[in-house]
């Protein structure tokens, strides 16, 4: 018997459905468009994806978003497979946050 | 490259398997050591275990979606009794289920 | 607050949450994309592009499919056996390896889950909503359906079999949901508009004709 996967949750008890819905915001729709391509292009493959957000610790994936896990999975794979670094795309990010703008990207 | 062959008919009562492989599988636990029947042959499928590690997932292997009921399930499930479960399974994932079953 | 007086991308859709505060979770995207851009491995106009495609799939695609199949039992017949062909008859790209269309009927009502991710058809149906993502939805669907379809307001009658279709690896499911009684008159157009993304998970009726 091995570890149930932090993703493997049916049949688990818990709360309510939550019936609210949100659209996605424009930044959203821009990383499932750029993930897509990533797929057509065959830089990432779906399994491989999944396999990083399965990687996860099972605290953080517990209380992870949707679109903020999706967003970690993809950034892990890609350092993985080094095309892109992970110290680079810290620095970037703090720059952009200190920033507060969007314009510059 | 050879495929293999799908090793189960439609109405087969097969059981599900716990092959205890870890890492990237598509089996949740819930449904694994339960018994069911074959609905329908999905096709040859490159396999998602290969493919989560960077390899080709290569020959396709086939899968299958299984049929089972929701009292096989769960011992405490609260509806009908016709209630059902439909999932899909890789063959290497299943096992005949017998004639007892 | 920031003015909308800059110079946005060109035929880029509407920043609508231009006047929201940077997140941390989008700066590390604007940062993912710039790194992705510069290393060659996309453009801009790449991203644009497929957001666009992306668009297209909507729940007003798999309505059009369901909305066919009632007036045209042919159409139906063709989509049950083959979704993605019957997808294309009526122009609709799908980029889902294999679809399969499952039937209502006065004996069983189906439901979808994908219990392991968020496996869904997003040709058809555009991205999944917040419920569909959901750990609790994704936890209970598969053990208690008829309480879960409660809370969406849905009360199947113990006479009516359920089946939840666990959507956890290759096939992408659409439910077609029963025609409504009373709808005899109504144009394709008139009944598509009955149909709704969450019915054609099998979360919800069709809208009842007024």
């Amino acid at each position: 018997m091995v570890d149930k996967l932090t993703t493997d949750i049916g049949g688990d008890s818990a709360g309510p459905v939550p019936q609210e819905d949100r659209d996605q915001l424009f930044w959203e729709k821009q990383m499932i468009a750029a993930f897509n391509l990533l797929q057509v292009k065959g830089v990432v493959v779906t399994d491989e994806f999944r396999r990083t957000v399965e990687e996860m610790p099972a605290d953080y994936y517990a209380n992870s978003t949707f679109y903020g896990r999706r967003l970690d999975g993809m950034v892990r794979l890609l350092i993985e497979k080094g095309v892109i670094d992970a110290d680079t795309i810290e620095a970037r990010t703090r720059e952009i946050l200190e920033s507060g703008t969007r314009d510059h990207v | 490259m050879s495929e293999a062959e799908p090793s189960y008919a439609v109405g087969d009562r097969v059981r599900i398997l716990d092959i205890g492989k870890p890492g990237h599988v598509r089996t949740p636990t819930y449904i694994r050591h339960k018994v069911g029947t074959i609905e329908r042959f999905c096709g040859m499928f490159e396999n998602p275990e290969d493919k989560a590690y960077g390899r080709w997932g290569l020959p396709p292997i086939p899968l299958y979606r299984v049929q089972l009921k929701q009292d096989d399930i769960w011992p405490d499930y609260d509806g009908a009794p016709g209630d059902v479960l439909e999932i899909e399974i890789y063959d290497h994932w299943l096992a005949p289920a017998g004639e007892t079953t | 607050m920031s003015d909308h007086d800059h110079d946005h991308d060109d035929h880029a859709p509407t920043r609508e949450d231009d006047d929201l505060e940077l997140t941390e979770g989008e700066a590390r995207f604007l940062a993912l994309k710039s790194l992705l851009i510069e290393g060659g491995v996309m453009t801009a106009d790449e991203i644009r592009a497929r957001m666009e495609f992306n668009e297209r799939g909507s729940p007003h695609q798999a309505a059009r499919m369901i909305a066919r199949a009632w007036v045209d039992p042919d159409y139906k017949a063709r989509m049950l056996a083959d979704t993605k062909s019957a997808a294309a008859e009526l122009g609709i790209e799908a980029t889902e390896a294999a679809l399969v269309t499952i039937e209502n009927t006065p004996e069983r009502h189906n439901m979808v889950v994908c219990t392991l991710c968020s496996c869904y058809p997003r040709s058809l149906l555009g991205e999944p909503p917040a419920f569909y993502v959901s750990k609790a939805y994704r936890s209970r669907a598969v053990r208690e359906p008829r309480k879960v379809l409660r809370e969406f307001g849905v009360d199947i009658p113990d006479a009516v079999d359920i089946a939840v279709h666990d959507s956890n690896a290759d096939l992408r499911y659409v439910i077609m949901p029963m025609r409504p009684q009373g709808t005899e008159g109504m144009s394709e157009e008139e009944l598509a508009a009955l149909i709704t993304r969450d019915s054609v998970v099998g979360c919800a009726l069709p809208v009842e004709p007024a």
